[in-house]
């Protein structure tokens, strides 16, 4: 193996592979940073592009592009409040607090220290634990994928603010908006119009909920403090910083590596796990939601960690993981490489050059994060009533690229005033979005499983896989409901 | 925090999925004659989320009640009087919500560009601060002109022109 992989670094080690990734992880980067322009188009526009070039260089390109992009998605959130992609919607909620205190420059850092690392650990895993974790990725079907989504809907318990009630509403509203359009057997639900059978895009629901009520906030209260340019602050991370984070990025970028390896998952979920996770283990869970930068790290570890990761069921048993391993799949097909277990015995040679290329990729997405990021920074000091009506703008561009349709725009515009009549009658929008995100996934398990059974309700609880999240669910809700008792009753006593 | 916006945001939460169980569900979600296997009928999630929101509203709205009793009645404003003494803000929303409805309306009308031209100037107007004039108007036309541009280019979106006038057409001939 070392051999080999010794081999696979001289045959990467090349100026065109350099040049190949570093515009891979730039244009992946810009792209992804644009709201409304995903990973996947990225990947998608890029194809074309691959017919002329070796193989190994080909897929070096398209895997650049796609951490590039999952990681770019995180400029713009903490910058201007519009999450670029779906996985980066977890980071708003603490980077867009930070940059509003003028610190927008060390969110920045965060985000990109913790993908990084949360990377280069994935393509560790993804060279050394390929196959067990594939093992592992096959034996997780329908129940248990309904029993991990329930746990991570648990996860409203934690970013609902000050009212469990109003976070538990607001992540009804998310479920029920969720529902929207075609389900698994072809019924239509709330299809009120023929654009609503295909449901509502996540993209426009995403930025509509988070970057627009900023712009009718200033539209209708103009606030003085709105109009003034946010300060960039101070822009470097300290170690005290970082050394108080590396715990929650490093089990981020874990949880990024097995979510990331069961297809299906994506990085959205192991964003929010991974949030959930660190919200609840550590001392300042408190600070999560106002401004934390472990709450930054505990994301953007967890995205950037499944890059590498849904490579493996696709490298080891030749299922696409997600959209864009399944774009790839098609990279590699017309390269005449068949992924599956036989290419690791027919192609060895080009899947270790591919892993070192991975491997190298994290140090590129170092160094043209630090390159981008601070071009984007100048964004904060672009005073609020200029900047706020163009993000407006961007979005509808955006948003309209993505579907060439008017209706994605009309939904991008009708979310931005739901989500600002949320943000005036205090009901938090972050338990919206994990549901919103989340509940296709939860139903679909759950019918699909008791489609299984033939309704029998213990198909939910026949492996240990089931079963471990299942009684940490159970522990979860018990430890609400204990907490929020205890709060009930000291509101209670002070009143008295 | 006013104790009453509590109140009403139950209030809002259990009007709205109690519409979504006894009006929305019986006449938008079908339930196909023929379901197979034993999976669940597809109006049973949403079912079961607006028994949920109905109860969680109606719970926000109950407790919200103890605490509009513990402050004195000077602090709590009925919601009639805080709209009426702000009726500015309720005029700049609808403003708001008309601007973005004739946007969605008037772009097959006139042309995405033109569209989107039109509504960041009212977007500008809205802010109300027109201290930076000049780069309020400049932007407002080289902007999405600038993005029009990026887009078509790039990724080759088709931006609808417009039924009545277009301006990309125009764009394009120059």
């Amino acid at each position: 193996m070392w051999n080999e992989l010794l081999g696979a670094f001289v045959a990467v080690a090349t100026l065109p592979n350099f040049i190949v990734m570093a515009a891979g992880i730039w244009g992946g980067v810009i792209i992804g940073a644009i709201p409304g322009m995903t990973g996947t188009m990225a990947v998608t526009l890029a194809l074309p592009f691959t017919f002329y070039m070796p193989p190994v260089t080909s897929l070096l390109l398209l895997v650049a592009l796609y951490k590039g992009s999952t990681y770019g998605g995180s400029i713009s959130a903490i910058l201007i409040k519009t999450p670029g992609t779906a996985s980066a919607a977890c980071t708003v909620l603490d980077g867009y607090p930070l940059a509003r205190e003028g610190k927008g420059g060390k969110a920045l850092n965060m985000a990109l220290v913790s993908s990084c690392i949360g990377d280069f650990i994935s393509n560790i895993s993804l060279i050394f634990l390929a196959a067990p974790l594939a093992i592992f990725a096959l034996r997780v079907g329908p129940p248990e994928y309904f029993m991990l989504m329930a746990f991570s809907l648990t996860i409203v318990a934690s970013i609902s603010g000050r009212s469990l009630l109003l976070g538990i509403v607001a992540a009804c509203l998310g479920l029920l908006l969720a529902t929207v359009g075609e389900d698994m057997y072809g019924s239509f639900r709330f299809a009120m119009t023929e654009d609503m059978k295909s449901g509502l895009g996540v993209v426009p629901v995403l930025i509509g909920l988070f970057a627009l009520p900023e712009m009718l906030k200033l539209a209708i209260f103009r606030p003085e403090e709105n109009t003034q340019a946010m300060k960039l602050g101070d822009n470097r991370l300290t170690m005290k910083e970082f050394r108080g984070s590396l715990k929650t990025i490093i089990r981020g970028s874990f949880i990024g590596v097995i979510l990331g390896a069961i297809p299906g998952i994506g990085p959205s979920t192991a964003a929010f796990f991974s949030y959930s996770e660190a919200r609840r283990t550590s001392k300042n869970g408190d600070r999560f939601g106002e401004g934390e930068l472990e709450g930054i790290a505990a994301s953007e570890s967890a995205n950037n960690g499944c890059c590498g990761a849904t490579m493996i069921p696709l490298l080891a048993l030749g299922v696409p993981g997600d959209v864009i391993t399944g774009v790839m799949l098609g990279a590699f097909m017309i390269h005449g490489l068949t992924p599956g277990p036989l290419l690791f015995q027919n192609n060895i040679g080009e899947v270790y050059s591919l892993f070192i290329g991975m491997l190298f990729s994290s140090v590129f997405l170092f160094i043209a994060g630090k390159l981008t990021a601070s071009g984007f920074a100048k964004i904060s000091r672009i005073p609020q009533q200029l900047l706020l009506p163009c993000i407006v703008i961007l979005c509808v561009f955006g948003i309209y690229s993505v579907s060439s349709s008017p209706f994605d725009v009309a939904v991008l515009l009708v979310m931005g005033v739901v989500g600002f009549a949320m943000m005036v009658l205090n009901v938090p929008a972050a338990p919206f979005l994990i549901a919103f995100i989340l509940g296709p996934m939860f139903e679909d398990n759950m019918r699909r499983s008791l489609a299984i059974s033939r309704g029998d309700l213990s198909i939910f609880f026949q492996s240990w896989i089931s079963w471990g999240f299942f009684i940490l669910t159970i522990l979860f809700v018990a430890l609400t409901i204990r907490r929020e008792w205890q709060k009930w009753r000291s509101n209670v006593r002070a009143a008295n | 925090m006013i104790p009453n916006r509590d109140f009403y945001t139950g209030l809002v939460a259990t009007a709205f999925f109690a519409l979504v169980l006894f009006v929305l569900i019986p006449v938008y979600v079908r339930v196909p004659s023929f379901i197979p296997g034993f999976a669940p009928p597809p109006d049973m999630w949403p079912r079961v989320i607006g028994w949920v929101g109905v109860v969680m509203g109606a719970l926000a709205l109950v407790l919200a009640v103890p605490k509009m009793r513990r402050r004195s009645s000077d602090q709590i404003t009925p919601i009639g009087a805080y709209l009426c003494a702000n009726r500015i803000f309720a005029y700049r929303f609808i403003c708001m919500i008309a601007g973005f409805a004739a946007f969605v309306y008037l772009m097959p009308k006139i042309g995405f560009l033109t569209a989107t031209i039109v509504l960041l100037a009212f977007l500008f107007i809205m802010t109300g601060d027109f201290t930076k004039r000049a780069w309020m108007i400049g932007l407002s036309i080289i902007f999405p002109i600038f993005l029009y541009v990026v887009f078509t280019e790039i990724t080759h979106t088709p931006f609808p022109h417009g039924k009545w006038f277009s301006l990309a057409r125009l764009l394009h001939l120059i």
